[in-house]
């Protein structure tokens, strides 16, 4: 009885055959679809460490209340019950006048002398409030400074809505053009694969037909080109992750020089293990599909 | 064993190949084959001739469903292949071995690889393939060429490889297609004395040409075309 090995064995001789007999299609074909998976592969990268700096940032979410200077101590204490009663308090902190003015000399390091000359504190005494990241979305924000605006004692109520707000809002567009821009790579890289094995079954015609006349089945002539299409995918997705590993590393590099102060740089993370692997995976997926719409054009005489 | 005059194997009862009412046309109404009928019987040596355009390859190229007739019946080995999936007919192929003018071998493949070729696609366990391999080439008297590509090979030699891969599976008929079209007469000799001496052991041979010389140097059955019909069917003289 013949056994699988007998059955496989072939179909890998003749899936190595076309590869080594057609380098330079094969060579194309890969370098195509890696530059399509690069492009993939960054946006996946770009957008999945915008989304974990934006997480960190809100999961650092901050509101600060500026207080009245006339604010009476009994009124600070009704103001600080009042803040930590929201849900979505989950912290408090009162900054004096005297710790604002300090915090503030050590911002403006040697410039700070100019703060002596002044006769009296500019500085108000602030409530720093910390909230809570699960629950605390702009919206929220928004409405709880609303809230906040209306106490006795408050002044102002800062956040940084604004800017939060563009980031939430381009992370949301970049992930639906990503989505648009993810589909249009996937299918110009099926376009390739099926393109190559179109080309490769275009060339080795004769050979197809004496396989045929030997009495090869079609499933047996079509295989090599199933895992002709998986090798593209599968070589091309790994030199993309490659790449990619390599551009995200001077990336990081560049940006921990540049802006040390922003400590993104620590933040941004390459793909996991499981990213890894499903993204090799895609490759090899996208192959296959270009295989199969290539296979179509197989005659089966 | 019954002997024919030739001191080969007589045809036995059964016809290898029957081919019943056949008609084909690759631009209706121009009949390239018209009304053909005949039958091969096993163990038979049979040639197609006539001349250039007489539907000699599309009969040959029918005879092993590489073509779909208009109408009519092709038996091969009891395989009805207008009835047959393309597995089966995947399968009787296996059965058959297939010689060309033009060789058709796989290029970057050996010589051994190339024969053995045929047997792998059938499924033939590796430990077996060896062997099998090595007694062809010994039949064909080409086992010092072994590990050679086709195009370091000469004319002859390449049908000799040819001829060994269509052996190699110990066919029931080989189809035979202007086998000795591309070799001098030397040659063509020698690849004659092979195909006679294959059909010697039993299996049915079917040859398609058109050199009247061969036909007179190794007489055979012949089945004459002519303008799509079958006009003669008799020993050529």
């Amino acid at each position: 009885m013949p056994r699988i090995y007998d059955h496989l064995y072939p179909v890998f001789k003749l899936t190595v055959n076309n590869i080594r007999r057609h380098p330079i299609i094969n060579l194309i074909s890969i370098m195509i679809i890696s530059i399509a998976m690069l492009m993939l592969a960054l946006y996946f990268l770009a957008y999945m460490n915008a989304d974990r700096v934006v997480s960190t940032w809100r999961s650092d979410l901050k509101v600060a209340v500026y207080l009245d200077d006339d604010l009476s101590p009994e009124g600070l204490i009704l103001l600080k019950s009042f803040c930590l009663d929201l849900d979505e308090v989950i912290h408090l902190d009162y900054i004096s006048k005297e710790e604002a003015l300090k915090r503030f000399k050590v911002i403006l390091g040697k410039d700070s002398s100019f703060l002596s000359d002044l006769p009296e504190n500019p500085l108000p005494a602030s409530l720093e409030l910390l909230l809570d990241a699960e629950v605390a979305d702009i919206d929220t924000v928004e409405h709880l400074a609303r809230q906040l605006r209306r106490q006795t004692g408050v002044d102002e109520v800062a956040y940084g809505s604004y800017w939060l707000r563009q980031l939430f809002s381009l992370l949301k567009m970049v992930k639906y053009l990503g989505f648009i821009f993810a589909s249009f790579l996937s299918a110009v890289t099926v376009f390739v694969v099926a393109s190559t094995i179109r080309l490769s079954l275009f060339a080795r015609r004769e050979t197809i037909r004496v396989l045929y006349l030997v009495g090869a089945t079609r499933r047996f002539i079509v295989m090599p080109y199933l895992f002709e299409g998986i090798f593209q995918g599968a070589v091309a997705s790994s030199i993309a992750l490659g790449l990619s590993y390599g551009g995200f590393y001077y990336f990081k590099i560049w940006l921990q020089e540049q802006v040390p102060q922003w400590s993104i740089a620590p933040m941004l993370k390459f793909f996991d293990l499981s990213s890894l692997l499903t993204f090799l995976l895609l490759g090899t997926l996208l192959g296959i599909a270009g295989f199969l719409i290539s296979s179509r054009w197989l005659s089966r005489d | 064993m019954i002997l024919n005059r030739y001191g080969h194997f007589s045809a036995s009862c059964r016809p290898m190949i029957r081919v019943s009412n056949l008609s084909k046309s690759y631009n209706y109404p121009n009949m390239v084959l018209k009304d053909i009928s005949f039958r091969v019987k096993k163990g038979e040596f049979v040639y197609l001739s006539g001349p250039s355009g007489a539907g000699k390859t599309t009969l040959f190229r029918l005879l092993f469903s590489d073509l779909k007739p208009d109408s009519g019946q092709i038996i091969i080995d009891g395989l009805d292949l207008a009835r047959a999936s393309a597995n089966r007919v995947a399968q009787l192929r296996r059965r058959l071995g297939f010689v060309f003018q033009d060789y058709k071998l796989i290029p970057n493949y050996t010589v051994f690889d190339n024969i053995a070729l045929a047997l792998e696609i059938s499924g033939t366990p590796r430990r077996f393939i060896q062997k099998k391999v090595w007694r062809v080439l010994k039949v064909v008297g080409i086992e010092r060429q072994v590990e050679r590509l086709p195009l370091q090979l000469s004319g002859g030699e390449q049908q000799r490889v040819a001829i060994a891969r269509a052996l190699v599976n110990d066919p029931r008929i080989i189809f035979a297609d202007e086998p000795t079209g591309n070799l001098d007469a030397e040659i063509a000799n020698d690849i004659m004395h092979i195909l006679h001496s294959i059909n010697g052991r039993g299996t049915t041979v079917v040859m398609v040409t058109h050199n009247r010389a061969l036909l007179q140097k190794f007489k055979r059955k012949v089945f004459y075309l002519n303008h799509g019909s079958l006009q003669a069917y008799d020993w050529l003289n």
